[in-house]
């Protein structure tokens, strides 16, 4: 009882000091969007036409050259994400390197202060849960308690950057958790709750959105918000594909990592001197597609392609950023042009325009980060509309199964997948498959050469008080594998002076270093035995590993699993 | 900060100008005042040891405010003589006192985007908020005054605004509630009145989008926002543009139109004394800062400052707020404001500041006017000439 009131104050604390990071971060970046010409405001207090062109040229270049340097002091040259973070607790590997989470964190500050289409949540997140991680490490705390700790700093930084704590708490068990365990809701609440605090008195902010009348959509409507979570489950599809196929692009380019940023920061800039709406994180652009009339109907359109290629670009060729600011842009455009068909098509003035513009946004955002209830908590806190709370509801009902059916689960479990982590079939198996059958080798075994006899043989497991013998030649090299019974079965033939070598063997799967336990289990399925042979490439006997350990470690990964997904305390 | 434009840096266009001035009615009462300020600050007056306080401010019916509740109670509780000059606004001449190093004040009364050109040009003493006396209840000057009161070189003492008013006989059984309402021709029809200028104007019009107040200035810093505002103001029929202060409440109190927009204390005018049907809207009301500042070169900057504490005081805003309506910059001296002496009118109904009509107002974004203040009203003059022409 007493450590887990010390672990909720611990995530309090946690929270605290994610909170100000995040309020850091979020201030380091408004002052550079200001600084360098990037922000609206600056850009119209600044009365240098020459050298605003400039500007818009050289500085989002530059950021990126800064970026690309940076990120040469991160081992896996690229900067870390949330998706590093899911990760880490979902292998229960539980530690995010500090300096790499320091370093992705001023990279993504300089990408978005110079205006790179990246978002700011990402990082954020991942600040958070790096300061988690190291809280965890400090006080030396176990693997589950680690998570917790990582949980508690992702759900302050969305609390405080949003200034929507139940959107946090939802966030840190929808996305990186993936339990509702009460053990780990105590002290990410308690996190949460720190954020929000350090929100609303440090960080002055309008709401991302505001609702004026209570309008409330035509029974009608809510059919097409349905509508718009389908299609916008198609535009999240391909954003996410753009994003992972410039990366892959990228990786073609003869031109040295370093410098791609730079490279897609010029090309940026050249784009938005006739396009601003594609700098930065696009909070204007996000509230002007909310106004009715704002845009036109082929404006709509430009902009969303436009700002959908532009943040592909700054993501694939390496800044430093995330993926939700730009989605919650791409999808309020998408549902701002479905917005302007159905006015158009039913002929009247939509005094509901709103409400399209928001099922878009949810409908591109909740695949994209692959919570929909966190997604629908944001649009609840930062407008406080019941009534659009729900046509988001209606919208995100279908976007978020059809985009995980086609697509994936999230833009992050896609990126794992191609990194070798499958969480399509929930932890468990993900763990499993993590977990070498190496670990458990054992030498307790009985090995003996070929030219044994049978009746030597049997002498020998009576001995040692073994059923089965592995059969190993002079090279060290594992031959076969024979059991007791089947020694007594050819005894009984009077084969009593035969060699073992030349006895029929039943085949037996063999287990290599590499062997998850996961595969293991499945092996297990078609045999039963004692152990199973560990073997390495040059065929060499390692040691065998028991049917009785690899149960063991199932269940108790299971185990360990059950009582940190269930566990109240 | 980029310079001020001049004619942006006109100076306080609520300040009901002299002309004005001799037509209100109730003035015997502040002519006394004014005579036993005249003599208090007279030099051939009671021989004070201590040396005469120079104010700098701006005239009319506002400084025969500040006579009242500031200057002579200044001059009764300290001793010292109070003497006022007046200005029109604007830095010119204090730069150029400065220059000679000769400034003949000791402090000035000034609108706060001079106030932050000044300060930018080094021509002001930084002024520590610990110069300022806490509330009667003991609440630290930081969290009283409005946020954006105290800055570097300046402390907001009154805020006034620039509002809506509208005829109470026009809209037969509706009023208008919302500044939305200004540009809903049909559920209140007919001619309005409005500044020929972007300011103000604009910030109307994107609110009516129901943009929040804090992204007025980013949205208007697009092409994109500019044009939407531009559009909402063209929705409307019939615009008379005005630009003197007096027109729209002639306008108003005339008939010739139904809705004007115009300054708060010209309304008030207008309400109180001359009893017109009309009523303001403060729903969106752009407010500005009215501040005191002390020249780098003043002659007693130590009075100055005693004067300044004294000044902003809770008492003293309250009181000044008596008087005109201006808002009391500290929220705890919004809360004690009662009635006109004269007329009885309960003020509260008419300061800017009071939490009853502060409840949905634009802050005006001076950085913002003074770095784009040419650009804009040019895209607007434009956008006028274009309109002139269909």
């Amino acid at each position: 009882m007493l450590r887990f009131l010390g672990l909720v104050l611990f995530g309090a604390l946690i929270g605290g000091a994610a909170g100000l990071l995040s309020t850091a971060f979020v201030s380091a970046v408004l002052w550079l969007n200001d600084w360098l010409l990037i922000s609206p405001r600056s850009r119209m207090m600044f009365d240098h036409p020459g050298v605003l062109m400039a500007a818009t040229l050289l500085v989002p270049a530059t950021g990126g050259l800064v970026v690309g340097l940076l990120h040469r002091a991160i081992p896996e040259q690229r900067p870390h994400t949330p998706a590093d973070v899911i990760a880490a607790v979902q292998t229960r590997a539980g530690r995010l390197p500090a300096r790499a989470g320091g370093l992705s964190a001023l990279s993504a500050i300089v990408s978005l202060g110079s205006g790179a289409s990246v978002g700011q949540y990402g990082p954020l997140v991942h600040l958070g849960a790096t300061l988690g991680s190291l809280g965890a490490r400090l006080l030396r705390l176990g693997r589950s308690d680690d998570n917790i700790t990582i949980a508690c700093g992702v759900a302050s930084a969305i609390a405080c950057a949003f200034n929507a704590p139940l959107a946090g708490i939802v966030f840190a068990h929808e996305v990186v958790l993936r339990h509702y365990a009460l053990r780990a809701f105590a002290p990410v609440a308690a996190a949460a709750i720190v954020g929000h605090v350090i929100a609303t008195n440090v960080l002055e902010r309008g709401a991302l959105f505001h609702v004026g009348d209570t309008v409330l959509p035509r029974p009608w409507e809510f059919a097409a918000f349905l509508v718009i979570g389908a299609l916008g489950a198609l535009v999240a599809g391909g954003y996410m594909r753009a994003i992972l196929a410039t990366g892959q692009l990228a990786n073609r380019l003869p031109v040295p990592r370093e410098l791609r940023p730079a490279m897609a920061g010029a090309l940026l800039g050249l784009v938005a001197l006739q396009v601003p709406d594609i700098l930065g994180m696009g909070q204007e652009t996000l509230r002007f597609a909310t106004i009715a009339g704002a845009f036109g109907a082929g404006e709509l359109v430009l902009v969303l392609v436009l700002k959908l290629l532009a943040t592909a670009l700054c993501l694939g060729m390496g800044f430093s950023g995330g993926v939700f600011s730009p989605a919650l842009v791409i999808g309020t455009l998408f549902g701002a042009l479905c917005g302007s068909l159905v006015a158009q098509l039913s002929g009247a003035q939509l005094d509901t325009f709103v409400f399209y513009a928001v099922c878009g946004m949810v409908a591109v955002t909740a695949p994209v980060i692959g919570a929909p209830l966190t997604t629908l908590l944001i649009v609840f806190e930062l407008t406080g509309s019941y009534a659009l709370t729900t046509a988001a509801l209606a919208s995100v009902t279908l976007a978020s199964p059809i985009a995980a059916q086609l697509f994936g689960r999230s833009l992050f479990d896609i990126q794992l997948e191609r990194r070798g982590l499958d969480l399509s079939a929930g932890r468990g198996r993900a763990l499993l498959r993590r977990t070498a059958v190496a670990e458990l080798k054992s030498s307790d075994c009985v090995t003996l050469p070929p030219g044994t006899t049978v009746g030597d043989a049997i002498f020998a497991l009576g001995q040692a008080r073994h059923g089965e013998a592995f059969l190993v030649d002079d090279h060290g090299h594992y031959v076969g594998c024979v059991s007791l019974a089947e020694l007594e079965a050819a005894r009984e033939n009077g084969e009593h002076r035969k060699r073992l070598g030349d006895i029929p063997e039943s085949p037996r799967p063999r287990l290599s270093p590499a062997t998850s336990l996961w595969d293991a289990m499945a092996e297990l399925q078609e045999v039963s035995g004692e152990a199973l042979p560990l073997v390495d490439e040059q065929g060499r006997l390692l040691g065998v590993v028991t049917e009785t350990s690899i149960a063991r470690a199932y269940l108790q990964s299971s185990e360990e699993l059950r009582r940190e997904e269930h566990g109240s305390g | 900060m980029a310079a001020v434009d001049p004619r942006h840096a006109r100076g306080n266009p609520d300040l009901p100008r002299a002309g004005s001035l001799a037509t209100s009615p109730g003035l015997p009462g502040s002519l006394v005042w004014l005579l036993v300020a005249l003599l208090l600050v007279s030099p051939v007056g009671q021989a004070s040891d201590k040396a005469t306080l120079r104010v700098l401010s701006w005239g009319g019916a506002y400084e025969r405010a500040q006579q009242q509740a500031l200057f002579a109670p200044f001059s009764a509780a300290t001793g010292r003589p109070v003497e006022v000059m007046q200005y029109a606004g604007g830095i010119d001449e204090l730069r150029r006192a400065e220059a000679e190093g000769e400034v003949p004040w000791d402090i000035i009364d000034m609108t706060k985007s001079d106030a932050m050109a000044a300060c930018h040009e080094g021509l002001l003493q930084p002024l520590a908020p610990s110069l300022l006396a806490p509330s009667p209840e003991g609440t630290p000057p930081i969290q009283d005054f409005l946020p954006g009161s105290l800055s570097r070189c300046a402390i907001t003492h009154s805020l006034f605004a620039t509002v809506v008013a509208y005829r109470t006989d026009a809209f037969p059984g509706r009023r208008p509630t919302s500044i939305d309402d200004l540009f809903d021709a049909q559920r209140f029809p007919g001619p309005r009145a409005l500044k020929r200028s972007a300011a103000a104007n604009m910030e109307w019009a994107l609110l009516a989008y129901d943009v929040p107040h804090q992204e007025l200035y980013r949205l208007l810093s697009t092409r994109r926002g500019l044009r939407l505002a531009l559009d909402r103001l063209g929705e409307l029929p019939d615009i008379r543009w005005w630009q003197d202060g007096q027109t729209p409440v002639e306008l108003l109190t005339s008939g010739a139109v139904v809705m004007a927009s115009g300054y708060n204390g010209r309304f008030f005018d207008a309400m109180v004394n001359a009893e017109a049907p009309i009523e303001i809207l403060w729903d969106g009301q752009v407010q500005e800062h009215e501040t005191w500042v002390i020249p780098r070169g003043a002659p007693n900057p130590d009075a100055a400052r005693k004067f300044l504490r004294f000044a902003t005081s809770t008492e003293r805003q309250a009181e000044l707020a008596r008087h005109i309506p201006y808002g009391p910059a500290r929220r705890s001296a919004s809360l004690r404001v009662t009635e006109h002496p004269e007329s009885g009118a309960d003020m509260r109904l008419h300061i800017p500041t009071h939490p009853l009509n502060a409840q949905r107002v634009v802050i005006k974004d001076e950085a913002w006017y003074a770095g784009t203040h040419e650009r804009i009203q040019a895209f607007f003059e434009a956008w006028l000439a274009d309109r002139e022409a269909d």
